[in-house]
């Protein structure tokens, strides 16, 4: 079924330039974004972007001696559209730093250690409910090197490809109960307190299964809907 | 869930450390996928990505989404495409050098019904708190997408012939010759 892509409440969305974030006020258009109505070509996308990629599972936390340092964490996560039907067979790629806040990344030269035993990224495809689960550590907080007492709160970031071009996302999501979370520049970039809520995962009490992690749940909704609400 | 209106999920920024490791070998090349040859004439877009200051881009993410040769988006929206070239993905990735440059292989795009001849670029960064969506033409033609741009900036959408196959298409994200992006 097609798909259509409606206007987002701005409120719901990141302003573009975020106070504090210094790379922000020059990377984005200082010119009026241009309106268009989306055509086939926006309405398309890749289904199988899978294919062109190397896959690399969403069990990341190492196991036996090669096991990563952390807290273990279970994530489940669910991908739904704006109808709340699953996106089933949506690239995922995940990435996140280290227990200690540190990133495999070249472009990372933080003081905090780098963890052999993690490379903390993991690249998967939702399953027929939209659902996928990671086994992972828990982030760490890093500064920023904006050097002005800028942390990011511990987070994972999402790409995702849903069904159209339109519907492609870049998001992060939070945990609950961190402290940081109240002043993270990112995550309060998004005016709206309920929106904000939505881009932290659940915390599920722990039920003994697994036995070794803690189990965070968390739902990703994309653009994108069957039928305009209202019509038969 | 019938019925059920749900918000899409904000938007963050990719940051400055996605893994180098998901810009896959080989994944800026559509012009051969799981091995075999897609249709049509091959061509190379490349460019240069830039910061308002004029500052070149490392590690910036492209990519494009684009119809086969045909005009047809492997898509089961597209009415035509039981037709569409099996051998296309019409999907790839680029991250730009420490020059700021990117390349990709593909193949020149056909028009899809009612559109001209076009390539859909994404780009996401660290201070990109949401995807700049634009669209890459090869001339100024009667295309709904284009007319809503604003007559003084179609052109900058339009890529520059450099040779017989290669195209150069330069992405400034703010300041001068600001290249325009879609509010969707």
């Amino acid at each position: 079924m097609p798909s259509v892509i409606q206007p987002r409440d701005e409120r719901t969305q990141p302003s573009r330039i975020v106070p504090g974030y210094p790379q922000t006020p020059l990377r984005n258009p200082q010119q009026s974004l241009v309106k268009r109505a989306p055509t086939l070509s926006e309405l398309t996308g890749p289904l199988d972007a899978a294919k062109r990629v190397r896959l690399l599972g969403g069990d990341i936390a190492g196991h036996g001696g090669k096991q990563a340092i952390g807290q273990l964490i279970h994530l489940k996560v669910r991908v739904l559209d704006e109808d709340g039907a699953p996106v089933g067979g949506a690239l995922v790629e995940m990435w996140q730093a280290n227990a200690a806040g540190r990133y495999i990344h070249p472009n990372d030269d933080d003081r905090a250690p780098v963890d052999l035993n993690f490379y903390g990224a993991a690249r998967l495809v939702t399953d027929e409910s939209g659902a996928f689960e990671l086994r992972t550590v828990k982030p760490g907080a890093y500064p920023v090197p904006t050097n002005d007492g800028w942390w990011r709160p511990p987070h994972v970031h999402f790409s995702m490809f849903g069904k159209v071009w339109l519907s492609r996302l870049v998001t992060q999501m939070y945990f609950p109960g961190e402290p940081l979370n109240a002043q993270d520049r990112i995550l309060n970039a998004v005016p709206d307190a309920a929106a904000r809520d939505r881009l932290v995962a659940r915390y599920v009490p722990p039920t003994g299964n697994p036995p070794d992690a803690l189990v965070f749940e968390h739902q990703i909704v994309l653009r994108g809907r069957a039928s305009t609400p209202g019509q038969p | 869930m019938k019925g059920a209106s749900l918000v899409p999920t904000g938007e963050a920024t990719l940051g400055p450390f996605f893994p180098p490791r998901y810009v896959d070998e080989g994944a800026n090349d559509l012009t051969v996928f799981e091995g075999r040859k897609a249709k049509g004439e091959a061509i190379e877009i490349h460019g240069r990505v830039l910061q308002e200051d004029g500052t070149p881009l490392e590690n910036l993410v492209v990519e494009i989404w684009q119809a086969d040769a045909g005009g047809i988006f492997r898509h089961s929206a597209d009415p035509r495409h039981a037709q569409a070239d099996p051998d296309f993905l019409g999907w790839g990735r680029a991250a730009t050098d420490a020059s700021g440059n990117y390349r990709f292989k593909t193949v020149l795009p056909g028009a899809p019904e009612g559109r001209a001849p076009h390539i859909n670029v994404m780009v996401m960064f660290s201070g990109l708190m949401r995807i700049l969506k634009t669209t890459l033409f090869f001339e100024i033609s009667s295309d709904p997408v284009l007319s809503a741009v604003p007559p003084g900036r179609k052109g900058l959408l339009v890529a520059k012939k450099q040779g017989p196959n290669s195209y150069r298409f330069d992405i400034r994200l703010r300041g001068e010759d600001e290249t325009p992006f879609f509010d969707d």
